[in-house]
């Protein structure tokens, strides 16, 4: 995968989010760990929306195997993020809250992160 | 609406490389358009901060090389991992000519479904108005004092003088949503009142 992300680098839903600096597959357990991560901090409260979707499989050969004999079984999927590609938004929740469960969410993750924040958002307006 | 003032320098030079370099330098290319004329020119890109980091929109007067332009912006363009701005279109206003903005919505007033236990989402934060520039807003005030629980607002039901409001008639603005504790609260007491 060469290059930034061309499309999902904005803010799409929520206020808050983290977006990948660096070009990786992300699995998915990966994404669901993270998923929980976020919720377990925000108690439930406010939104989070997943943007990225494992849909590409992967396969992989058993341990200590022969290299030949066919291409090896699925094991899961993933998906390909580039840099700047958003990976987790959420909202509903204040400022520190959301920078707090995005930091925990960004650490299930094999990537590195960044985390943004809405251009017009005031803290005052966070209904 | 407010106006802001901002300095810009004419480019000549409107190649890719040329580009890059205004980039590195810290200055944002920018196009003005919808006039006579189409002007290339380039700004510094921490002018543009105070425009674009702010709930708030504006009229901008350009001023390019001691020429002004009377503008809003039309479009920004942000780059994917840094999201500074990398390009703006501004477009030309002009007092007799109708342009159409994304104006941020204000709320006004308690609503009566937040008092009884409901959560209020605005939907829409900005909306798509069409007007001359002189009739536009700072915001777009909506009074939610009589919304109701489980009720919203839709564009259809939004009136602004000299205004004429671009988004589907069908979409909600804002609305008060049930929380799991009053819709609990409802159900029980609906329980006990059949008992």
């Amino acid at each position: 995968m060469k290059g930034n992300a061309q499309r999902g680098h904005e803010l799409a839903f929520g206020s808050f989010g983290i977006k990948s600096l660096q070009t990786k597959w992300i699995t998915g357990r990966q994404i669901e760990a993270a998923r929980i991560a976020v919720t377990r901090y925000m108690q439930r409260q406010g939104q989070i929306w997943i943007r990225i979707f494992p849909d590409k499989p992967i396969t992989k050969k058993p341990a200590e195997v022969r290299m030949g004999k066919g291409k090896g079984s699925p094991e899961g999927f993933v998906a390909p993020v580039t840099p700047g590609r958003m990976l987790i938004e959420c909202d509903g929740v204040p400022y520190d809250v959301a920078k707090e469960a995005l930091r925990l969410a960004a650490q299930k993750l094999p990537v590195t992160t960044k985390f943004v924040v809405r251009r017009d958002f005031v803290e005052s307006s966070n209904e | 609406m407010q106006t802001i003032e901002l300095k810009a320098s004419r480019r000549d030079n409107l190649g890719k490389t040329a580009t890059k370099q205004l980039r590195r330098e810290g200055r944002v290319p920018c196009v003005i358009y919808g006039g006579k004329e189409t002007i290339h020119a380039s700004a510094l890109l921490k002018d543009f901060n105070k425009l674009v980091y702010t709930p708030k929109v504006h009229l901008v007067n350009l001023n390019v090389d001691g020429k002004k332009y009377n503008v809003v912006i039309q479009d920004i363009q942000y780059h994917p991992v840094s999201d500074d701005a990398i390009h703006v279109d501004f477009l030309q206003v002009f007092d007799d000519k109708p342009i159409t903005m994304e104006i941020p919505v204000k709320l006004k007033g308690l609503a009566a479904g937040v008092k009884a236990g409901g959560k209020l989402s605005l939907e829409k934060r900005k909306l798509k108005v069409k007007g001359l520039a002189k009739d536009m807003p700072d915001t777009l005030e909506v009074d939610i004092t009589n919304l109701g629980l489980g009720k919203g607002i839709q564009v259809g039901q939004l009136n602004f003088d000299n205004l004429e409001l671009l988004n589907n008639k069908n979409q909600v603005v804002v609305s008060v949503k049930l929380t799991r504790g009053a819709r609990a609260a409802g159900q029980t007491g609906e329980e006990e009142g059949e008992e």
